[in-house]
């Protein structure tokens, strides 16, 4: 079994108004270190297998569903393997 | 011309789409639920607004995978008429029939109201009652409905006439070109933000979404050649 970790997030060049609203906020709260803020989603996924053939399935899906690649690009990490 | 609107779990336009071709345009006009492997026997098919699957992932990813969807494009490929209002957009762009995404509004709220809205193309099976450029006013409901594509793609659709309705004065979501509705390069699947069979009767206050359901329906057996 794999577990691994799917991050979905706006494309860099697709305007993130949540992103932009919370780095505001951080603002105001004095951090203007702070220079971007990107909001995305994860999924956490539990696959039969390991290596290759769990990150083969994990392209797929993401690929064929979890992604819309119009506006979104993903990456994903094996967060537990057994 | 006998047209299908199909019900997803979710969907809460079919009945006004319904309505609007039955009653008001006393349409020959049949549900068909998502569960349906065939739409054999119609002639053209609409998928109403709503929230199918409760917008899980993202808006219209879901329906993508019902039953009903590969006769939908199925009729797309062949020419037929397809319309999608709202969710019915949102699932046409996730299914690939039409290009692009709706994303999130850009305000990040739920927008409910009439808006001011340009007929960029009357040349449409949909939009032939239209006069070029005219004006008309539909309500909009919706939380995404951001029209989203790459330059390259909104300069496609721009020069294949594939643009179709835009917002006229302020852009309530964020689209970009302020795009409101689009077709596919063949011209036989439409799909838009706002919602036509809302404004189909005097009584209502508003009677500038009846024409795009009378284009269509005087359009015949409609059938556009490759």
């Amino acid at each position: 079994m794999t577990k691994v970790r799917i991050f979905v997030t706006y494309k860099q060049s697709v305007f993130d108004p949540q992103g932009e609203t919370i780095k505001d906020a951080i603002h105001t709260l004095g951090h203007d270190e702070v220079k971007d803020v990107q909001v995305g989603k994860f999924f956490d996924v539990t696959v039969e297998g390991t290596g290759k053939v769990v990150e083969k399935t994990i392209e797929e899906i993401a690929d064929q569903l979890l992604v819309n690649f119009n506006m979104e690009t993903y990456k994903y990490q094996v967060m537990e393997e057994e | 011309m006998k047209i299908a609107v199909i019900v997803f779990p979710g969907s809460n336009c079919d009945i006004d789409l319904y309505e609007a071709l039955h009653s008001v345009c006393h349409a020959d006009v049949e549900y068909v639920s998502h569960k349906e492997k065939s739409l054999d026997g119609f002639d053209a098919v609409m998928l109403p607004g709503g929230f199918s699957y409760g917008d899980y992932l993202r808006a219209g990813a879901i329906a993508r995978f019902t039953n009903i969807m590969p006769a939908v494009t199925k009729m797309a490929k062949e020419g037929k008429p397809v319309f999608g209002t709202c969710n019915g957009f949102q699932i046409l762009t996730e299914v690939g029939l039409l290009p692009g995404a709706l994303k999130r509004n850009n305000s990040q709220k739920f927008v409910c109201k009439t808006v001011p809205l340009e007929v960029v193309n009357n040349q449409t099976m949909f939009t032939k009652q239209y006069k070029e450029h005219e004006r008309i006013a539909l309500p909009i409901a919706h939380a995404d409905g951001s029209y989203f594509a790459d330059e390259e793609t909104l300069d496609r659709l721009e020069k294949n006439h594939q643009v179709v309705f835009r917002y006229a004065e302020e852009n309530p979501n964020g689209s970009l070109r302020n795009i409101a509705g689009i077709t596919n390069e063949r011209g036989n699947v439409l799909g838009m933000m706002p919602h036509p069979e809302r404004a189909v009767e005097a009584i209502l206050g508003n009677t500038d979404g009846l024409r795009l359901f009378k284009s269509l329906l005087t359009t015949g057996n409609a059938k556009v050649e490759e």
